[in-house]
């Protein structure tokens, strides 16, 4: 509980001495900001300045410049749409959902090429989609500016994405995250109709449909209907997207470590 | 006529105004307008309009000083955007409130929370009449003038206790309180540091205190006046450390929470006209006002308006110290200013009414020299 | 003037966030309080649930908005406990340096902000400019200046740029400096021992009856820290001492915070010359991908059941810049986790209101509940 006493004043304090330390301090402070004080005129001067990167001793006397370091600040994505596979991992990977996978010229007709389109009204710049890209593609650069009087404009297309990637900002290092051993495609045989989706739907090309032997009918017993071929997956190729599984009508195909 | 008076630039206005438009008309119009009651007339009016464009504008630039003061302090640069430095921040800021629309809560009283603001601020400009600024740029030779500037300086508690109370807001009421308590508690030993220097002066008129200044000024031999004084001023104008009434950590904004637009910009241009005349008046009685010591070469203090010069050169610079004072203190709490004000202000402005009473006995004191013959 | 109930909040200059303080008052003197928590409610918990394990650090950053790399270890150490994984010491070693830097980062936020409760104006600014030198440490390598998303479970996002622990032994010595400065600006000021002193008295056993733990608990002259009494990381290996005061007041607290901060570069030091000597991986190997990037196509989950996933249960407790927080994750198995749960310090300290407020004045408010260090966005979640 308060005791009140304890604030009453101490007797003995010379009331006209209070401010002699503290307005040293300031007037300190003052001499050193009077010609250079420590802040950056912002829309005049950058961060990013070389001026600020370069210069260790910038403003009074502080250790060194704000906007040195800038290789690994998350802003406004880079796509390379050239190596993008369509793996929808970037999609699957964001906390926000403001990723969507649209069209984007150069696919063909039946299976168009998707890329992915950021929605940055949405965006939490949390850096989860760059990670998840097995082919770095989509990484992150120092763009930071993105104020706009309408929102529509804060969706960025692939094409838009593509031209902040050849604007040659400084763009994070790109990290392939190695798959683990006990992550592989794994297939459960007498499930597979041999449809061909899993292949045909796979971003790198890595399933390959083989032939098995039909079976001979045993007396009384009907043979299943479906096509006499299972995928096979290279793991070296495979980048462990989950698109197979995703478009297997039958759910044949599911995680596992490969023996 | 060798030097400029604010007198000269009015009258003349005046009459080259009506002169002029005496020319264009018949012979007793030009009769009437060219009246010397009417020249005078327009002449006072033209006099009020320099006043209140000179108090005006030096407030707006002292805010400006404020804040690239303060910002230095704060090792930033204050603002930077509108106009050179920052110059023009202040209209731009000004403009901005006058076009905001003037919102009462429901529940307030029209009567007092319009008038508040208007006559806070109109006892605040009123000051400025009586303040003379340099030879000949004055309202005249008011014997008491001293007595009437710091009469109108003391009404201000008055119309900030009407506007809070109006406001029927909590806090509001609140700041207001606190604010009629310490400007009550700050008056006495305000007028107490005054009287040290009326003693030694021995003059009411601002006019003669800064001419008694002539041999020293007074910061030397009334120092502990001169502490006082600025520390009642500080908590008259309520800066930091004794912004008590508007504490905005724990009472939002004090009793101006309510105002915004219009009004709060009275409020806040108000505040700044009485910091300027806090320090005005710490000039005109302790640093001998526009006057220089006689060491200065007489080349600096004898070029065209010398006078008006050094005069808002200390203003400006007292309130720096001002600045430099808000910007390392911590604010005190209501019960411990109060407590200063009456056990601590009051006994050391008497002991700084004795020390004027002895030097005005003993005459000289090193190393300031000696009061003029003509003193008491 | 007759009593009267005011409510500080949920918008006001004391609050520092979101909440409601209700005082009672009689005059300037406080009779009651009644703090009302959760304006800022934003169910960390339950989307908690909804997410996978990695997806939970970007909320971790969202708990705490000044200090949420302490949280986001918080959560990883809960995490990879119940997902039995390790991460390799390196990584470790980078937990330790960001929590390390976020406790400086939060106490010259602390330090701004209660300086300038008390009217002091340009120490505000002080710390800021201090403070910005380690935001800028911090996204240099973790990316960002306040939503950091840099711990991932297993390890850390990435290691450190080239140069940088020299930057940082710079920020270090200038800091040190700083603080005598700080130290000139407030305790050698006597209107702010008049402020402080005696102000909030929050004795040691009212403080551990109402779970109130940090700096307010080593103030009453408690010398407990996680990092000393129940160490995680590599706290262990480090050399530090922990702050402690017996005055149980106001500035009491001040000077715990502005220890702990010297200590807080005592300890980088340790941190920056051994991962100077230790390169090595800052990510677990072989982690299972689903960790790194999850599959699941919103909606279309169900797939996913076929898979074999542990089982576990983790909890994590770490000292805070602002006190003991913990957390307590569930793994049913599956990609998400079953439930997670946090316990906030500053909840508690805020709870325990009612005891170190009535009896002082309101303009006492500000100071004692700046001491107390208020972040809304983990007291609400």
């Amino acid at each position: 509980m308060a005791t009140p006493e304890a604030n009453e004043e101490k007797p003995g304090e010379n009331s006209i001495l209070w401010v002699a330390r503290p307005m040293a301090t300031a007037a300190r402070q003052f001499t050193k900001s009077l010609f250079r004080p420590s802040t950056i005129v912002y829309p005049y001067e950058r961060l990013e300045d070389p001026k600020f990167r370069d210069r260790l001793e910038v403003a009074s006397g502080k250790p060194f410049g704000v906007g040195e370091v800038w290789d690994n600040y998350r802003g406004v994505h880079a796509l390379n749409i050239a190596t993008c596979i369509s793996c929808n991992l970037c999609a699957f990977s964001c906390p926000d959902i403001c990723i969507d996978m649209v069209t984007v010229a150069g696919g063909d007709p039946k299976h168009p090429k998707k890329c992915p389109q950021i929605d940055y009204g949405k965006c939490s710049y949390c850096g989860f989609c760059s990670d998840a890209c097995p082919e770095g593609c989509l990484t992150m650069t120092t763009r930071y500016e993105l104020s706009t009087p309408k929102r529509s404009e804060m969706v960025y297309s692939p094409e838009k994405l593509y031209q902040v990637f050849r604007s040659k900002l400084p763009m994070n290092p790109i990290r392939l995250a190695r798959p683990a051993n006990e992550d592989a495609i794994l297939l459960d045989p007498p499930l597979c109709i041999g449809c061909n989706a899993c292949a045909r739907d796979c971003p790198t090309n890595c399933i390959t449909m083989l032939d098995v032997p039909k079976p001979e009918a045993k007396p009384g017993e009907k043979l299943p209907r479906r096509i006499w071929k299972e995928p096979v997956v290279n793991d070296s190729d495979c980048v462990r997207c989950g698109t197979c599984i995703s478009v297997c009508p039958k759910e044949c195909l599911f995680w596992g470590t490969r023996k | 006529m060798s030097t400029i008076t604010l007198y000269s630039v009015a009258y003349g206005l005046a009459s080259l105004l009506l002169g002029a438009l005496g020319s264009i008309l018949p012979g007793a119009a030009r009769a009437a307008v060219t009246n010397v009651d009417v020249v005078t007339g327009l002449g006072v009016l033209i006099f009020a309009a320099i006043l209140l464009a000179a108090s005006m504008l030096n407030t707006i630039v002292l805010i400006w000083w404020e804040r690239k003061l303060l910002g230095r302090f704060m090792d930033r640069r204050g603002a930077m955007h509108v106009g050179y430095a920052g110059l023009l921040q202040n209209f731009a800021d000004g403009f901005k409130l006058f076009r905001k629309d003037t919102v009462k809560p429901r529940e307030a009283d029209a009567l007092g929370f319009f008038t508040g603001p208007a006559a806070y601020m109109v006892t605040s400009m009123i000051i400025f009449g009586v303040l003379p600024i340099s030879t000949g740029w004055n309202s005249g030779a008011l014997p008491l003038s001293l007595l009437l500037a710091l009469a109108i300086f003391s009404f201000a508690p008055l119309f900030i206790f009407v506007s809070a109370w109006s406001s029927n807001n909590k806090y509001s009421l609140m700041g207001g309180m606190r604010s009629a308590a310490q400007m009550i508690a700050y008056e006495v030993p305000l007028l107490l540091a005054v009287v040290a220097v009326v003693i030694v002066s021995g003059s009411f008129s601002l006019t003669t205190i800064v001419y008694e200044q002539q041999n020293y000024w007074y910061w030397g031999p009334l120092f502990v006046a001169l502490i006082v004084f600025v520390a009642a001023m500080l908590a008259e104008m309520e800066r930091i450390p004794f912004d008590l009434p508007e504490a905005e950590a724990e009472l939002v904004e004090g009793w101006n929470t309510e105002y915004g637009g219009m009004l709060f910009a009275f409020f806040m241009l108000a505040d700044y006209l009485r910091a300027l005349v806090g320090s005005i008046l710490v000039v005109l009685l302790f640093l001998g006002g526009w006057t220089m010591p006689s060491w200065v070469p007489s080349a600096a203090t004898s070029f065209p308006l010398a006078g008006i010069f050094w005069f808002m050169l200390k203003t400006y610079l007292v309130f720096g110290v001002f600045v430099w004072i808000r910007a390392s203190l911590p604010r005190v709490r209501t019960d411990q200013l109060l407590r200063v004000g009456w056990n601590r202000m009051i006994p050391l402005s008497l002991l700084a009414v004795f020390l004027a009473a002895v030097l005005v006995t003993v005459k000289c004191v090193w190393p300031f020299g000696c009061v003029p013959s003509m003193g008491v | 003037m007759s009593e009267m109930w005011i409510n500080m909040g949920p918008q006001h200059p004391m609050t520092h966030g979101l909440w409601n303080l209700r005082v009672k008052i009689d005059g300037e003197m406080i009779l009651d309080v009644d703090p009302e928590m959760g304006y800022l409610h934003r169910g960390i918990e339950k989307i908690s649930e909804d997410r996978h394990y990695n997806e939970v650090i970007t909320l971790m950053d969202r708990c705490c908005y000044v200090a949420g790399l302490a949280w986001e270890h918080l959560y990883i150490i809960a995490s990879e406990e119940a997902l039995h994984l390790e991460a390799p010491e390196r990584a470790l070693y980078l937990r330790v340096l960001c929590e390390e830097f976020q406790r400086l980062a939060s106490h010259l936020m602390w330090y701004a902000a209660f300086v300038q409760d008390i009217g002091l104006m340009s120490p505000f600014l002080y710390g800021m400019r201090d403070r910005d030198l380690i935001l800028d440490l911090l996204q240099s390598y973790t990316g960002a200046r306040m939503t950091y998303e840099y711990m991932r479970v297993g390890g850390v996002r990435s290691d450190l740029p080239p140069g940088f622990t020299d930057r940082t032994r710079k920020v270090l010595d200038w800091l040190n400096a700083r603080f005598v400065e700080y130290d000139q600006l407030c305790l050698g000021s006597d209107i702010f021992h008049k402020r402080c002193d005696g102000l909030g008295i929050l004795k040691a056993n009212d403080c551990v009856a109402h779970g109130v733990t940090g700096p307010m608990l080593r103030s009453a002259g408690v010398p407990r820290d996680l990092r000393r009494d129940r160490p995680y990381a590599v706290y262990d290996q480090l050399e530090f001492d922990i702050a402690h005061a017996d005055t149980a007041d106001v500035t009491g607290r001040y000077l715990v915070r502005m220890e702990e901060m010297r200590q807080s570069l005592r300890i980088l030091r340790q941190v920056v010359d051994w991962l100077d000597r230790h390169p090595g991986p800052v990510m677990a190997d072989q982690l299972p991908r689903w960790l790194g990037a999850p599959y699941a196509p919103v909606g279309n989950e169900g797939y996913l059941l076929k898979r074999h996933y542990p089982k576990g249960l983790g909890f994590s407790a770490v000292e805070e810049p602002h006190g003991e927080a913990q957390a307590y994750v569930v793994n049913e198995g599956g990609e998400h986790p079953y439930r997670v749960k946090f316990r906030s310090p500053v909840f508690a300290n805020i709870s325990a209101a009612r005891q170190y407020l009535i009896g002082y004045r309101v303009a006492d408010i500000p100071p004692i509940m700046g001491s107390v260090d208020v972040c809304v966005g983990e007291v609400d979640r």
